[in-house]
């Protein structure tokens, strides 16, 4: 690598050294004997033993992923396709269009809680983990879009035309010509949905039903009688579950013959 | 047994209680930790009918979801002011004396509240009070009243719960008033020495304040007893918990029926149920907060009956007072609140 | 580029957002703004008018928008405006080297798997995150330790309860929705324009700032505005890692809707905010269009 190439490698390591430094603490606190969050007391493995048998935290972890993954799903496919209306074609409504997703980024999340729980008594919607999904996905959609659309910017038709031009169908090349070039924002955007999902506490907190408690809900109930290192150790579970299935999605997604190569 | 609120009823509709043999549950919306799970588990030995509870950790969720009437809780366990606020807007289910044969467990002392004379729609399930915490290696003498945490010696070291009754709570008390007060002169004065007080905080903290304190970044913590008491427990050498003899806020969570309830009998037999006295200790054991239930006593355990800092004495107790609802003059005190927080 | 007829593709792209956000969302909001021309009542809730047409003509209706132009509510808004904007900055700042680096020059295969690596920390509770920043920054602390120990200070820094952990929890948090949108746009650069440029005899300094930040603005914009305009919203990283010593509108309205239960004037400021971003934004729009750049929605 050059030499800006390795200024520049070395500035990321310390980025993710950030973004990981309170994330090491967090992991060592979940073998804290103390149930006191700021002093260290030695090693046990309690909390996650006390994990296995926690119905509670267990269920709401349930719940947290079901709610983030239906709501990301659905956001995504919502959001992507704003994008586009925005970024290809000049229609009446579309500054309505820019307002309206605009308008979820800037509304506190209370406010928005507090009215959508109003909303669903005015219309005998009863409360339940799907009030809590379509929540998310009413304040994900226009995360997705934004960053979609930014990736749409200046994106080059004549790709497309030419794909017409030989003869695909329109279908055909939105799906093998545009979402290909398109996906690493449609990736980006999905990401950002499911972060806000599975830590979001104040509208979920109005909008949840019975049974639809979930992670967030569970860890703030807890300041009461005081946080445990349980939670620790449930988020680090996760945090490892998830960085395994992240690796092995990547090996998967390397076509043969490119594995062990670096460009 | 009947089941679940039905769903689908629109507000003001009323609908026969859903049948289903067999099906037994009751929805409990509680704060966390509230229930052991050997209360529920035995409960269910007992009746079959199974308890599931959501949790919440502030009482405007409780407020917003009875007001939307699209929650379909079964029971609910606010705080004592908002107790009233629930009442005040015919969102409670008055209570049925005559179906809880172990009402009279509880300490009359802690029954007909003003925030729900007679008990008419609650009853008491934990009460607790806010003191402080502190810490004895800084602190020198044992501190019994609220000055050290307006002494400017103490710049830096105070953590005061950040919430506005409870603040207003000690400075009124420090200054002999009534912490209910809506005398604009009072509460004025009392503004006055907050804001004075702002310099000296290190951090407002209302969920954390146990560990702040046990931490050392501050010497005096503002607190609910619950926590402060069990950090002392644990560490008597070091820390300890103050009950000012000026007087304090007295705490109480309330079980209580939403209006929209259905599971009639089920509600009532777990209200017996809790009233148990096994039972009731069985939730003090648990969560280090007192109860009102007199023949729990024998089944605390002596560490917790004995601590003055969850069992106060009678005299401790005399001059403390439960945060009421004080109308208009919220908004008073939220003005000088957003004015100490913004200077 | 833009197709002139707009066909009804466009349409039936946007059906499914304007049915969701338009029924669970513009019409909750709708009812809630109303909302805002009332008068709190005892209890909190909303108190009723007797004389509709006196309460609009004598400009009652209008009592809560009013009220937050006190100077107060002003100040607490230029607080607000403030701390998301060097919010924005520093991480704008800090992103973009990042970003640039999974996009360009990481090899291919891992993109992915870097980009991954951005978020997973914000898939664990924010509570305990935040505690473990209190647990680094308090004046016991990790960091402090590491600093006295290794000689760089005499005395311990004051680095919790103050304005400066503030940004870095702010920043910290808001990292994942600067650095995404800017890969998102980053991706797609085309390197040999870069090449070009250098060929055609510009410095280092100089196509960065001339070719590489033009083509990647529409990420860059996407970032600033998913980072500014929540943080204005913003208040529990303020109050736990700042010790809730100021008040922010995040705060302001926070405190109406749940401890002063007065949600007309809750209402009011939420919807104040909303107006002021919303004209920001379309000035932007509006600026941009004329310079032919098409950089928001």
């Amino acid at each position: 690598m050059s030499g800006k190439g390795r200024w520049l490698a070395g500035y990321a390591w310390l980025v993710y050294a950030f973004l990981y430094a309170p994330i090491a603490i967090l992991i060592v606190f979940s073998f804290n004997r103390a149930t006191q969050t700021a002093v260290w007391e030695g090693g046990t493995l309690d909390w996650y033993r006390n994990l296995a048998h926690n119905d509670l935290i267990l269920a709401s972890v349930k719940n947290s992923l079901i709610v983030g993954v239906v709501s990301t799903a659905i956001a995504t496919v919502f959001g992507t396709l704003v994008a586009l209306a925005l970024g290809r074609y000049e229609f009446k409504g579309s500054g309505f269009t820019k307002s309206l997703l605009y308008l979820p980024i800037i509304i506190p999340e209370i406010v928005i809680g507090a009215a959508l729980v109003t909303f669903f008594g005015a219309v005998a919607l009863h409360l339940s983990l799907w009030t809590v999904v379509l929540a998310h996905v009413v304040f994900s959609v226009s995360y997705v879009a934004i960053v979609v659309r930014a990736r749409l910017s200046g994106f080059d038709r004549s790709l497309e035309e030419a794909a017409l031009d030989l003869g695909a169908r329109p279908v055909q090349t939105f799906w093998r010509v545009t979402l290909p070039l398109i996906a690493p924002g449609i990736v980006a955007g999905a990401l950002l949905c499911f972060t806000i999902s599975i830590d979001d506490y104040v509208i979920t907190s109005f909008v949840a039903g019975v049974g639809a408690t979930t992670l967030p809900l569970q860890i703030y109930s807890m300041l009461k009688v005081g946080v445990t290192p349980e939670v620790n150790a449930v988020s680090t579970l996760l945090l490892a579950v998830t960085v395994v299935l992240i690796v092995i999605a990547q090996r998967l997604q390397q076509p043969p013959g490119e594995r062990g190569e670096t460009s | 047994m009947s089941v679940v609120a039905a769903a689908g009823c629109g507000p003001g509709r009323d609908e026969p209680p859903y049948p289903g043999p067999g099906e037994k549950k009751l929805n409990v919306y509680i704060w966390s930790e509230y229930l052991p799970r050997e209360v529920i588990d035995e409960f269910k030995r007992r009746t079959g009918i199974e308890v599931h509870y959501d949790l919440y950790d502030s009482n405007e969720p409780v407020l917003e979801k009875l007001q939307s009437g699209v929650a379909d809780y079964d029971l609910v366990v606010p705080s004592d002011y908002m107790v009233r606020i629930l009442v005040h807007l015919k969102l409670l289910r008055p209570l049925d004396r005559g179906k809880l044969k172990n009402f009279g467990n509880l300490d009359p002392r802690f029954l007909d509240r003003q925030f729900d004379p007679r008990n008419a729609y609650s009853l008491p399930y934990v009460w607790g009070t806010t003191g402080y915490g502190f810490n004895r290696d800084r602190a020198g003498r044992s501190p019994d009243t609220w000055a050290p945490l307006f002494d400017p010696a103490n710049k830096g070291q105070i953590l005061m719960l950040d919430d506005m009754r409870e603040c207003f709570a000690a400075a009124l008390k420090f200054q002999g008033q009534s912490l209910n007060s809506t005398d604009p002169g009072v509460l004025k004065r009392a503004a006055d020495l907050l804001k004075k007080q702002k310099d000296l905080v290190k951090t407002y903290n209302s969920g954390d304040y146990e560990n702040i304190l046990a931490a050392g970044d501050v010497s005096y913590a503002h607190g609910y007893n619950g926590q402060l008491a069990k950090l002392a427990a644990k560490e008597p050498r070091k820390f300890g918990f103050v009950l000012p003899k000026e007087g304090a806020t007295f705490w109480m969570d309330s079980v209580c029926i939403p209006a929209r309830a259905r599971n009639i009998e089920a509600i009532y037999a777990f209200l017996d149920f809790i009233l148990e006295p096994e039972v009731s200790a069985k939730i003090v054991n648990g969560i280090s907060y007192a109860s009102a239930n007199v023949p729990a006593r024998k089944f605390i355990r002596p560490e917790i009956l004995n601590d003055p800092a969850i069992y106060p004495s009678e005299e401790a107790l005399a001059k403390c007072e439960f945060i009421e609802d004080i109308g208009e003059a919220t908004s008073i005190l939220d003005e000088y609140w957003t004015e100490i927080k913004a200077q | 580029m833009k197709r002139g007829a707009p066909g009804r593709a466009a349409y039936l792209l946007v059906l499914p957002t304007w049915a969701t956000l338009g029924v669970f969302f513009l019409l909750p909001l709708g009812i809630l703004f109303l909302v805002s021309f009332g008068q709190r009542a005892t209890y909190g809730g909303l108190k009723p008018i007797e004389d509709l047409g006196l309460y609009i003509s004598s400009g009652k209706f209008l009592a809560n928008y009013a009220r937050s132009f006190h100077p107060i509510y002003l100040q607490i808004c230029w607080r607000s405006i403030w701390m998301a904007t060097v919010t924005t900055v520093l991480c704008l700042a800090m992103s973009y080297p990042i970003a640039y680096y999974i996009a360009v020059k990481a090899p291919a295969g891992r993109r992915n798997l870097l980009l991954g690596l951005v978020v997973v920390p914000f898939w664990t509770s924010f509570l305990i995150r935040t505690y473990a920043w209190m647990f680094l920054l308090r004046t016991e602390g990790l960091v402090n330790r590491a600093l006295l120990g290794a000689g760089l200070v005499a005395h311990p820094v004051e680095l919790l309860y103050n304005n400066f952990a503030v940004l870095i929890g702010l920043v910290y948090g808001e990292l994942p929705f600067m650095i995404l949108p800017l890969f998102a746009s980053l991706e797609k650069l085309d390197l040999s324009l870069l090449e070009a440029s250098q060929d055609l005899g510009a410095g280092r300094a100089s196509t960065f700032r001339r070719v590489t930040v033009p083509l990647t603005m529409p990420g860059i914009v996407a970032g600033v505005i998913l980072v500014f305009v929540p943080s204005l919203g913003q208040f529990i990283v303020s109050d736990l890692l700042g010790g809730a010593k100021t008040i922010l509108a995040g705060n302001l309205i926070q405190n109406q809707f749940a401890v002063a239960r007065n949600k007309p004037f809750g209402a009011a400021v939420a919807f104040e905010l909303t107006a002021a971003v919303l004209a920001l934004l379309f000035a932007y729009t509006l600026y941009t269009k004329r310079k032919g750049q098409d950089v928001l929605l």
